[in-house]
């Protein structure tokens, strides 16, 4: 009988567990170690943060779908793991601590044959000072967090009602953040409802990010075939702004966020201050800051993951300039190095460097967007890193590993912006690969005819259908595993 | 005016005709079933 644990239940996590169930046989363990009780499809809490989805519509309790198949469910947070064990046990151990309610902050260990951290981010908030619901702006990375930018939302409207102006400032809040396609998203969607809510004309919405062009979005930005033309993402999002009416402040680190003025720096070295009435800025992330053990007790902490606390997996980690960059860094197994019997997947592994270009302002100060690795990659490596134990468990040790590189998988993008069946619209956007691959598309390193961007109603309809789609599959309702990642 | 602020004013806007485009029903229903084909054959590509 062999045990894998998996730590986290976000969208790789869960992939993850529900492919491990269907092909190992009932005598083999699955077991999700997880600190929320709750599945969340994240991409709709766009909509909870305007009001017009409520947390128990893009959330739903774990417990019932894991009982129903099989998956022994702890809800606890890992605080270590001990690979080699300790003195009592030579198998790979986790330390976590219970976050459930009815035994919460007890310890606890638990072993395992193979391990899959997928823990996501922990979000950094603390990177900047003032930054967070519990601080001065507002984020919508959790459904909790949505909720409150969906109430200030509702405040800025009502205060637009009695004729005072307010400032909207929606972005990210430091230098090194990734996930632009949110704060994109969040932007448009607080745009389209003000339009909706007739008071459009007294606000001003300004995005604020780290990137250095509109369209860059973490990936470098991308070329598009269009009309006979290849065009830029950067002319694509600038003509959206421009139709909008809303103002960006780019190449931007938030310093701090104050009561109402948010500082910042911008990659020329300036500082300047923003005043608000509205500010939705999503943080860094970083790894779960879970140590490391060796047999002996002592702390291997720095071997098995790298300073942002994401684990170090079969990538090319070793530091050189942008231009020397290749495909080839990305990781394709998303296996542990020195530990066979751990993998990395979705947010919690460490990529070996961005995908847009590092730049630094004169103060040294980095600003420049850190690579997404959600949604659909995330769920690919969930289920590529699952067949692969499932392999090794029903045929042997030595069973190939399956592979799933970032710069081999395409992704598709869609960024609502506004809601409404009839007048809903959003921004779609594929590409392929994500990561560039200069070697296979020398002019871009991009497949340009497979890259893509258009907005319209379709495109929310999309969204929508996806929205739909993904909860039945997490649900794991009948015929789940068709529906791909 | 700033370099960003700057670079926006000069994008293109869309034609009434592209804004039409956008919300007509049956045009956006082709392009709803061409955008999800598109996503598939993304999704086979990368399938491992």
């Amino acid at each position: 009988m062999a045990r894998v644990v998996i730590l986290g239940a976000g969208i790789s996590g869960h992939t993850a567990a529900l492919h491990l169930r269907r092909q190992l046989k009932g005598e083999h363990q699955v077991t999700v170690v997880s600190p929320n009780a709750n599945w969340n499809w994240i991409p709709s809490n766009i909509w909870v943060g305007i009001g017009k989805m409520t947390t128990k519509q893009v959330t739903f309790p774990l417990a019932p779908i894991y009982k129903r198949k099989g998956i022994d469910h702890i809800q606890a947070k890992a605080v270590a793991i001990r690979p080699e064990g300790d003195a009592n046990s030579s198998k790979g151990l986790v330390d976590i601590v219970y976050t459930d309610p009815s035994c919460a902050g007890t310890t606890a260990q638990v072993d395992y044959d193979f391990l899959i951290v997928a823990t996501g981010p922990k979000l950094n908030f603390a990177a900047t000072p003032g930054l967070g619901p519990d601080g001065n702006s507002l984020s919508v990375c959790t459904p909790g967090h949505a909720e409150q930018a969906s109430a200030a939302f509702d405040a800025v409207v009502y205060a637009l009602r009695e004729g005072r102006r307010q400032t909207l400032v929606i972005g990210v809040g430091h230098g090194t953040c990734t996930c632009e396609g949110a704060a994109f998203e969040y932007t448009f969607n607080v745009d389209h409802e003000l339009r909706e809510r007739g008071v459009r004309d007294l606000a001003d919405v300004i995005y604020l990010s780290n990137e250095y062009d509109l369209g860059d979005f973490g990936v470098g930005g991308m070329t598009f075939a269009q009309n006979g033309f290849e065009t830029s993402s950067k002319l694509w999002t600038e003509s959206l702004f421009r139709e909008r009416g809303v103002r960006a402040v780019l190449r931007a680190h938030v310093e701090r966020v104050d009561d109402g003025v948010l500082h910042y720096e911008l990659l020329d070295g300036t500082k300047d201050s923003l005043a608000f009435d509205f500010a939705m800025l999503l943080p860094p992330f970083r790894g779960a800051d879970i140590l490391a053990f060796d047999r002996g007790g002592t702390e291997i902490t720095a071997e098995l993951f790298a300073p942002s606390g994401f684990l170090k997996v079969d990538a090319d980690y070793e530091q050189k300039p942008f231009e020397e960059w290749t495909a080839e860094d990305w990781p394709k197994t998303y296996q542990c190095p020195r530990f066979s019997n751990v993998f990395g997947v979705g947010i919690a592994f460490a990529p070996p460097h961005a995908i847009s270009q590092p730049r630094k302002s004169p103060n040294g100060t980095v600003i420049s967007p850190a690579p997404p690795r959600t949604g659909m990659p995330s769920g690919v490596m969930g289920r590529v890193v699952a067949r692969s134990i499932a392999d090794r468990i029903n045929k042997g040790a030595s069973a190939p590993l399956g592979t799933a590189s970032m710069a081999a998988m395409g992704a598709a993008c869609i960024a609502s912006a506004g809601m409404g069946m009839r007048k809903g619209t959003a921004a779609a956007m594929t590409m392929y690969p994500i990561v560039p691959d200069l070697k296979r598309f020398p002019r871009s390193g991009r497949d340009v005819y497979e890259t893509s961007g258009e907005i319209g109603l379709g495109a929310h309809w999309t969204k929508l259908m996806l929205h739909y789609l993904f909860l039945y599959k997490a649900k794991a309702r009948l015929g789940w595993q068709l529906i791909p990642e | 005016m700033d370099e960003v602020t700057q670079s926006i004013a000069q994008a293109p806007l869309p034609t009434p005709k592209t804004l039409r485009s956008r919300t007509s029903v049956p045009h956006q229903l082709m392009r709803f079933v061409a955008f999800n084909f598109k996503m598939l054959k993304m999704v086979r590509k990368g399938n491992h």
